[in-house]
């Protein structure tokens, strides 16, 4: 900014949800959020005036009157007031026209130069309505214009008519808003006061004293006299007109505003009483029907986000942009199309499996490990030399083909897995299988039999099932079927398709193409950190997107604000008011702008209370965490997803009621009072653009948070204290995730993995998921991030690790969010002792319910012995109940 | 006299009195709950009301609707 020229602001001031941000952005060329509900625009924002130069345009938070009532009136009246800018641009809603020039009337009295935009001119339009700006200009005083912010029409001409009257500093007559006596006493008033106040605000603090404003009344700390006398008009007005000061001037004011619009707006006769709007309203507030429409909205985001659509793109951007690659089109003919690569893909996998089970137990029955291999040129080598023929002769072992999504094993019968996890028995010779099945087949529904192609086992069948048959040799290993196994070649997918390589794929290619070294700083920078950490987190975006792309329809059609009405019942019930679930729903996209929307909550200990409970639905980040374990743990089940939201919602209800019968915020809310917008279908390009800002923001994160944190845990797992390259279990990484392993122990999760893990985790949810692509990675030898995940919870917790998952999953849920949230928390609670106090309460949450899942699922589910743990888990039960049930301490604070 | 919870879906009503002294009060006059003012009941639950007015739908608390007296 230029210092020797002082810029020309214009001030964009107007009731909530009239339009004052979209004309905002269109003169600006912003992109600030806009949405269907009062209270979007919580704070001021500048933007310099994209057709002149050194001009800032100023939006300022919707507000009802200059009487500040919620926190961002107060904001908007002390720019207004105490740092007058050089021209007002108000705002008004012309389909609404007589609520919205109260506030006008009040702007007026500031003295400032003033234009009125009636916004909305094409809805008037549309209605048949006609306002007449003339006639509103000539009452008002000032100068007035139709435009259409949302269609771009006149916002331009009205900016530059303030433009020149903030140059010309030209203020318009006050008009005759008072009657008789009250214009008197507030005559009377102006006159004691002239010398004490700036000119042009002379009116304004007259009303004010009139009023009795405390505010105003501290800030001129008028004398004994003075006051005494200014309080005697104000009296006699109140005696003669039997009613008190306020009321007299905002009827007054009303009564003004009536006259002004009987002249100046001319409506077409309507139809029946009922509006499009007011129809829909019918529906979704009804009593029976409004929670189970809500219930279903949040379904069908979820469905489609996590399991069906996300699902999709979410697979093509791990396993196909961040992972071997993908088809783009099928080739039809003999060899191509989707079938024969299915076919050939798992031909090549089951050859793989056998290869491994073959070789391991060769090498255990060798009593060491075989000598590797040479290529031949231009050939893989088969791992390891066959030395003892007649040894692998000898050989047989069973291999269980596993599917990389699921994880289900495919080619055993169901019921002897079962059997043999219930032995213990982790794989079999050929004849320690035929001898089980003898034995034990019986029992678990299993026998021996004879198939098309040789032995097979055979379920026995049940009241509903068919028998199946399982041919022996696809699960049974032996020497020929190896020596076959290894001459089964890897399919070429560009012979079935248009195959697209992925990113590692190319990557690959062009590190062996510069020679760097596979084992070099360099590509372990590429391939682990940003490969395996970054693009772990952009494989989400798909999703991400999908929930973004719900949350803006949602706020931008008019449903938010329904949503508050709809919950304020059951908020109050435990203490809140229906306008803290504004902020839980945007918290669904993220939760900084989520904490900075409990502003708009009038009492200062409900929106404390807002801010400590609101990140606990789901956010965005968080949705990637839940979008890695829901299908690799619980098969990409949309019930498993959508419960932890209505976890979430728990958490909010039952904290609520916990924190309400606590000293600090005892108490009734506020009542609820909030204006409904009229429904409107969402412009197709406000949608994406919000969907957009969103998701570039998660991006942006990636590339920049996530990318250095995961460089630096990167090194942290490569290098020693020594800063020499080493392994996993020697690293920096490793010694320091073992001093916190101790505490997540109790969760199921206690090794340093997941200690690593859960505590980068802070910095920013979603590196929950870096981190452990990064560290499951060297676990498991095949498969994809989701496998590798899944083996590195068999670790955790060899017995229980679908148990530790979800613990793990819920610890992550239901901790405080990330960095930027806390401190935004810390910004807005109000002093650092409420930020510790929220920071230590919501970790408090995670970790307990955490611990109860796993201690109790453990106990309760699988039947494990009662430990420490599991009296730690019902102690922390108990007590939760104890902290919601217990009745409010006597002597509330009303 | 009766406090606004007692509207009816699709029935006008005219406001006579606003009790109350709070901040709240006041409020209320701003968003156009004055005496005299007309107002639409668009819907009721268990006293929790959307109504009209000045052309504007507001939703209203019950606590807050029982102050409004038509």
């Amino acid at each position: 900014m230029s210092t020797s020229e002082k810029k020309i602001v214009i001030a964009l001031a107007g009731n909530p949800n009239c339009g004052k941000t979209t004309l905002f952005n269109s003169l600006t060329g912003g992109t600030e959020y806009v949405g269907n509900w009062p209270g979007v625009t919580v704070e001021k924002k500048d933007g310099p005036f994209k057709k002149h130069d050194g001009v800032v345009i100023q939006d300022l938070p919707g507000i009802y009157s200059l009487s500040p009532y919620s926190k961002e009136e107060v904001v908007a009246r002390n720019y207004l007031v105490e740092q007058s800018p050089d021209v007002i641009l108000n705002i008004v809603d012309g389909t609404n026209l007589e609520r919205n020039l109260y506030l006008t009337t009040q702007l007026m009295e500031l003295g400032l130069p003033m234009v009125v935009a009636v916004n909305m001119a094409d809805v008037l339009k549309k209605a048949g309505d006609v306002v007449d700006v003339k006639k509103l200009s000539q009452e008002l005083h000032c100068p007035v214009v139709e435009i259409s912010a949302l269609k771009e029409e006149g916002s331009l001409a009205a900016a530059e008519l303030a433009l020149e009257l903030a140059k010309s500093g030209k203020t318009g007559e006050l008009p005759h808003v008072y009657k008789g006596s009250v214009e008197h006493a507030v005559a009377h008033i102006e006159e004691s006061i002239e010398d004490k106040v700036p000119a042009h605000h002379l009116r304004w603090f007259a009303i004010k004293l009139f009023e009795r404003d405390s505010v105003a009344q501290k800030r001129l700390s008028l004398p004994g006299d003075v006051m005494a006398h200014i309080e005697q008009h104000v009296a006699d007005c109140e005696k003669e007109l039997d009613d008190d000061a306020e009321s007299i001037i905002t009827n007054q004011r009303y009564a003004y505003i009536a006259t002004v619009v009987g002249m100046a707006v001319k409506k077409k006769a309507r139809k029946g009483n009922l509006t499009t709007s007011d129809k829909i309203d019918r529906v979704v507030t009804n009593r029976w029907l409004a929670l189970p429409i809500f219930a279903a909205i949040i379904w069908i985001m979820y469905y489609v986000s996590v399991t069906t659509v996300g699902t999709w793109l979410t697979d093509w951007a791990n396993d196909g942009l961040f992972g071997d690659g993908w088809f783009l089109a099928w080739t039809s003919g003999e060899k191509g199309g989707r079938e024969a690569w299915d076919e050939a893909s798992g031909a090549f996998a089951e050859a793989k499996a056998r290869i491994a089970a073959f070789q391991e137990a060769y090498s255990e029955a060798a009593g060491a490990p075989a000598e590797a291999a040479e290529a031949e040129k231009g050939e893989d080598a088969p791992a390891f030399v066959v030395a003892d023929e007649a040894l692998a002769a000898t050989i047989t072992r069973t291999f269980r083909l596993e599917d990389e999504e699921s994880g289900e094993v495919t080619n055993y019968p169901e019921a002897l897995q079962d059997l043999m996890s219930e032995k213990g028995v982790d794989s079999f010779s050929r004849e320690e299988l035929l001898a089980f099945v003898a034995e034990n087949g019986e029992a678990a529904g299993v026998k021996l039999a004879e198939g098309k192609d040789g032995p097979a086992l055979e379920t026995i069948p049940g009241e509903s099932k068919e028998a199946e048959s399982f041919p022996l040799a696809g699960f049974v290993a032996d020497y020929g079927s190896y020596q076959e196994a290894l001459e089964v070649e890897e399919p070429e997918p560009s012979d079935y398709g248009v195959w697209v390589p992925g990113i590692p794929v190319l990557a690959e290619k062009a590190f062996a193409a510069m020679g760097i070294p596979e084992d070099g700083i360099a590509h372990g920078i590429v391939f682990d950190a940003i490969i395996g950490g970054v693009g772990t987190v952009l494989g989400f975006v798909p999703q991400i997107l999908i929930v973004f792309l719900f949350l803006a329809f949602l706020e931008d059609c008019g449903y938010m604000a329904r949503i508050a009405f709809i919950m304020d019942r059951i908020f109050r019930r435990f203490g809140l008011s229906g306008k803290s679930f504004i902020p839980i729903m945007v918290g669904m996209g993220c939760g900084v702008p989520a904490i900075m929307a409990t502003r708009t909550i009038e009492q200062e200990r409900d929106r404390r209370m807002t801010i400590m409970l609101t990140t606990y639905l789901p956010c965005g980040a968080k949705a990637a965490i839940i979008a890695m374990f829901v299908p690799a743990f619980f098969g990409g089940s949309a019930w498993a997803a959508t419960a932890m939201y209505f976890l979430g919602i728990a958490v909010i209800v039952f904290g609520g009621i916990a924190l309400k019968k606590t000293r600090p915020f005892l108490g009734d809310p506020a009542p609820f009072v909030m204006e409904l917008p009229a429904y409107h279908w969402p412009s197709l390009r406000g949608v994406l653009i919000h969907t957009w800002e969103r998701t570039k923001a998660y991006m942006v994160k990636a590339g920049t948070l996530i990318f250095a944190a995961s460089v630096v845990l990167w090194f942290l797992m490569s290098f020693n204290w020594r800063l020499s390259m080493v392994g996993l279990e020697e690293s920096i990484l490793h010694d320091i995730g073992v001093c916190f392993a101790w505490i997540f122990a109790p969760l199921g999760f206690g090794r340093w993995e997941g200690a690593v893990a859960s505590v980068t985790a802070l910095i920013a949810k979603e590196q929950a998921t870096a981190t452990l692509a990064m560290l499951a990675e060297p676990v498991a030898a095949v498969g994809g991030t989701l496998a590798h995940v899944r083996a590195l919870f068999g670790e955790f917790s060899p017995a229980y690790p679908v148990l530790a998952a979800l613990s793990f999953m819920i610890m992550n849920l239901f901790d405080p969010p990330c960095i930027v949230a806390i401190m935004t928390t810390f910004r807005e609670i109000g002093g650092a002792r409420w930020g510790w106090f929220a920071v230590l309460f919501q970790i408090l949450v995670g970790y307990c319910l955490a611990l109860v899942t796993y201690q109790l699922g453990k106990w309760v589910v699988y039947g494990a012995s009662f430990g420490a743990g599991t009296a730690a888990a019902i102690v922390v039960v108990v007590l939760a109940l104890f902290f919601i049930v217990r009745p409010a301490p006597k002597g509330a604070a009303k | 006299m009766q406090p606004l919870v007692f509207g009816k879906p699709g029935e006008k009503v005219r406001v006579l009195k606003i009790t109350g002294t709070d901040k709240v009060r006041l409020h209320l006059a701003e968003l156009g709950f004055v005496v005299d003012a007309v107002v639409t009941v668009v819907s009721e639950d268990r006293g929790n009301m959307i109504v009209e007015v000045k052309d504007t739908r507001i939703a209203l608390g019950r606590d807050l609707a029982l102050r409004i007296m038509i």
